[in-house]
């Protein structure tokens, strides 16, 4: 019974019992159609598959090597989602042939078995360290060999991809910001693919004709040759759905431009769940020769945090009496109860709830905490429910009672799921782990440092245009001080409100004028090294703050008004003001105004990974010598990049993670639980690695 | 606090005494240094001078004996019981603040708020 024409279908077999029954009409063939679940998977699936199309469109058009990148990465995504999709729209189908074909055929009882509660499951803060040979590291030399990597993390259903991260080697880790959160049951397993992709110009096939790369691979030398075949191999096979039958597998459409390529993966499942950063081991694949080879440590560190549902949600709410044990035994106090995370909720009215009073009293539900139905209560017929907690060393029970026998047996089925739920979630359920939303994080404006599209722009200085550069400024500042948690930093909040009104209030005399000329060399405001008590804020001012005007070199008086201004907020920064009196008002060019924010956002908030060291991490004065961000600086600033821990989840990390990692670069010595000192054999091991890597600088606990 | 080695130097030091805190078999203080002329000083958050190879307090546990002492992060360590501690190792200063046999600890610290406050207690 094959029917071409259904979306969907059920192999039955010919002459088999369940045939007949059709045949015969018993079932209708509607019982083998899809259910909602599958067009939804179809329809992401054709989703994707569209996505995919405008992938590779966009990688035959551009031409720039960064959004060439970026494109190939979205294929990549979209490809993977669509396996995923596709294996998932199998496994659905024949789950419910087999669901089905058992049912007919036995009765089965009501299914028994109980299901935990799902939860949410956050990744985030991921670092994978590198491990440069020191040859590599002090070739100055040379042109310098990058790669574009980014990460691909699946759970059940659903795949995110990271950013892109640009690698060479002058970075000491691949640090990757987004935090992802995932819906899952306990059963988990969350597989982190790292994918990379050679970016080097002499690789990229997407530039050369046909005929031309394939004279370069056949005539260059053998190890080059290879990587240059490698890099233009074809792509994974893929399927498309057409139209309607069962889908068909067929290749992708090779396109020329960069592929990327599995570097490393691993599975994380819930016993790798803890409040603060863990190091777990990568599983590398490829070797040195292919192109897109980057010499991995062979661990990645990130932060795994779950939050079930039943730490979260209100698992189940309703009046009830209590009395303790102990007390006399005739008070039985009316209650409305509510049972969440680890504990029963006892608030005198239903109203307290919502009003967030605090509760009467609060009995602790944990993994130590026994429950029994007592005896029925010889006055109103109905079972007691007894808690049992142990507090200190003593043992206090709890008595509960409803005033149904339905009532009782819900508590008492609620209490069961609870405790499986713990049972299931482990160590999640011992504490609420804090998961930041995503949403909040917006990412820094991806502006390059080299070129960006905004030099590319000519700004033309008119009213319109200046106003709505402060506004868009304004609204950018807002953004980034959601997403840097140092709080707002009064001074150069000050500085821009002094900024945007004398924009706009600026008269302009000719804007015919400004286009004529060119650009005026751009002037540095240097900031002399800020102490590091300063607050992070102002540390982060020792980066290049660079404003290039557009227009012309008579520059107006705004711009030194802002010049007079800066100081008085700020009475320690000396800065140069070269530009003497001018009547024209000077417009930032949108490209130095958003580096200066960028600057201060991306040292902020950007890198989180605080695996290995987190000295000084509880203080943000600690944090204010960031200065260049990562990717720009030369020399690995490895304990600032990593003591960077701004981000709440990590200031929880700074004792316990650091005993964990095993990170080269990781130096500490007897850097543990405070108070506690490890046996002098581990100590002097780890001194001796520590003191072996010149790149370190030691810190002991004493 | 940049001075140049071999000429002496001058800094606005505070004394601070910590007692050791004995935790079974270990004394512990409660603070944790960084620094030595055998480490990288440019990599020291703390330092004025980032070729000063001294000895910097980077953590201090709260509550902690060092804590109740009076010590601050960033403080830079110049003496432990009259021993010197500008010029040692890393392993030398962690040695001469962890003596099993000594309960206490009298430290010479210097920072940067103590000169200037007694640069503005001069001017007034």
């Amino acid at each position: 019974m094959f029917c071409r024409n259904q979306t969907a279908r059920a192999t039955v077999a010919r002459g088999s019992a369940l045939e007949m029954e059709i045949r015969r009409g018993k079932f209708r063939n509607s019982v083998f159609l899809d259910t909602s679940q599958d067009s939804d998977l179809q329809k992401k699936i054709d989703h994707e598959i569209r996505m995919r199309d405008g992938a590779c469109k966009l990688l035959a058009a551009c031409s720039q090597r960064d959004q060439a990148l970026e494109a190939a990465k979205s294929l990549q995504t979209c490809s993977t989602r669509i396996l995923a999709y596709m294996s998932e729209l199998q496994r659905m189908k024949e789950a419910q042939v087999m669901q089905k074909v058992t049912r007919r055929s036995s009765d089965a009882g009501p299914m028994d078995d109980r299901m935990p509660c799902k939860g949410k499951v956050a990744i985030s803060d991921l670092r994978i360290p590198l491990m440069w040979k020191d040859t590599e590291y002090f070739k100055n030399k040379g042109e310098l060999h990058r790669c574009a990597v980014f990460c691909l993390l699946q759970l059940g259903g659903e795949i995110f991809d990271t950013d892109m991260v640009i690698v060479d080697r002058t970075l000491t880790d691949i640090c990757f910001d987004n935090a992802i959160v995932f819906d899952a049951s306990p059963g988990f397993e969350l597989r982190v693919e790292l994918y990379s992709c050679c970016s080097e110009d002499d690789y990229s096939a997407g530039s050369t004709p046909r005929k031309l790369a394939s004279k370069l691979s056949s005539s260059l030398g053998r190890s080059s040759g290879k990587k240059l075949r490698a890099s233009m191999e074809p792509g994974p096979v893929s399927p498309v759905s057409n139209g309607g039958a069962s889908p068909l597998l067929l290749p992708v459409p090779s396109v020329p431009g960069p592929k990327y390529h599995l570097l490393a993966h691993t599975t994380l499942t819930l016993s790798h769940v803890q409040d603060s950063f863990r190091t777990h081991d990568l599983t590398i694949s490829g070797n040195e020769e292919c192109s897109y080879w980057l010499p991995l440590y062979g661990s990645m560190c990130c932060r795994l945090a779950a939050q079930p549902h039943c730490m979260t949600q209100k698992m189940m709410s309703g009046c009830l009496k209590v009395k303790q044990c102990g007390a006399d035994l005739q008070s039985w106090t009316k209650v409305y109860a509510v049972l969440k995370g680890t504990s029963l909720f006892c608030y005198h009215r239903q109203e307290d709830v919502e009003a967030n009073v605090e509760p009467a009293f609060t009995i602790g539900i944990n993994k130590e905490t026994r429950i029994r139905a007592a005896e029925k209560d010889p006055q109103s017929k109905v079972q007691n429910i007894c808690i049992s907690n142990q507090y200190g060393g003593e043992e206090v029970t709890h008595t509960l009672t409803t005033d149904s026998r339905e009532d009782t047996h819900r508590w008492m089925e609620a209490f069961w799921q609870h405790f499986y739920d713990m049972s299931q979630w482990k160590q999640c359920c011992d504490d609420l782990m804090k998961i930041e939303l995503p949403s909040l994080r917006k990412p820094a404006p991806a502006t390059p440092k080299q070129g960006s599209l905004y030099h590319e722009m000519v700004i033309e200085s008119s009213d319109d245009l200046s106003s709505s550069v402060s506004d868009i400024l304004a609204r950018r500042l807002q953004e980034l001080e959601l997403r840097s948690q140092l709080g707002t930093s009064p001074t150069w909040m000050s500085l821009f409100e002094e900024n945007s009104p004398k924009i706009v209030g600026r008269p302009r005399p000719c804007t015919s004028r400004l286009s004529g000329h060119s650009p005026c060399t751009p002037h540095r405001l240097p900031r002399s090294p800020v102490s590091p008590h300063r607050c992070a804020q102002m540390g982060l001012l020792s980066s290049d703050v660079s404003l290039t005007s557009d227009s012309d070199s008579h520059c107006s008086t705004s711009l030194c008004s802002h010049h007079y201004g800066w100081p008085e907020p700020s009475s320690n920064f000396p800065i140069l003001s070269s530009s003497p009196s001018r009547l024209r008002p000077r417009t930032l060019s949108l490209d130095a105004k958003l580096s200066t924010l960028r600057g201060r956002g991306l040292g902020g908030g950007g890198v989180g990974g605080g695996g290995g060291n987190c000295h000084c991490s509880c203080q943000p004065p600690s944090s204010s010598l960031l200065g260049p961000s990562p990717i720009s600086s030369r020399s690995p600033r490895l304990q600032h990049s990593t003591q960077t821990t701004l981000s709440c989840s990590s200031s929880t990390s700074s004792s316990s993670s650091s005993s964990n990692s095993e990170c080269s670069h990781s130096p500490e010595s007897s850097e543990g639980v405070p108070f506690s000192r490890p046996s002098p054999v581990r100590r002097s091991l780890r001194n001796l690695r520590a003191r072996l890597d010149p790149r370190n600088w030691l810190q002991s606990q004493v | 606090m940049s001075y140049i080695p071999g000429q002496p130097m001058t800094a606005v030091a505070q004394r601070i005494e910590i007692q050791k805190l004995r935790q079974g078999d270990h004394l512990i203080l409660g603070f944790s240094i960084g620094g030595g002329i055998d480490q990288d000083p440019g990599q020291n958050p703390f330092s004025e001078d980032k070729t000063d190879k001294g000895i910097y307090v980077t953590r201090i546990t709260p509550g902690g004996p060092a804590d109740v002492a009076g010590l601050v992060m960033g403080d830079k360590i110049l003496q432990v019981n009259g021993w010197d501690m500008t010029m040692v190792t890393h392993d030398q200063a962690r040695k001469r603040l962890t003596k099993k046999k000594e309960d206490v600890v009298r430290l010479l610290v210097t920072r940067k708020s103590l000169e200037k406050a007694v640069k503005q207690s001069m001017s007034h």
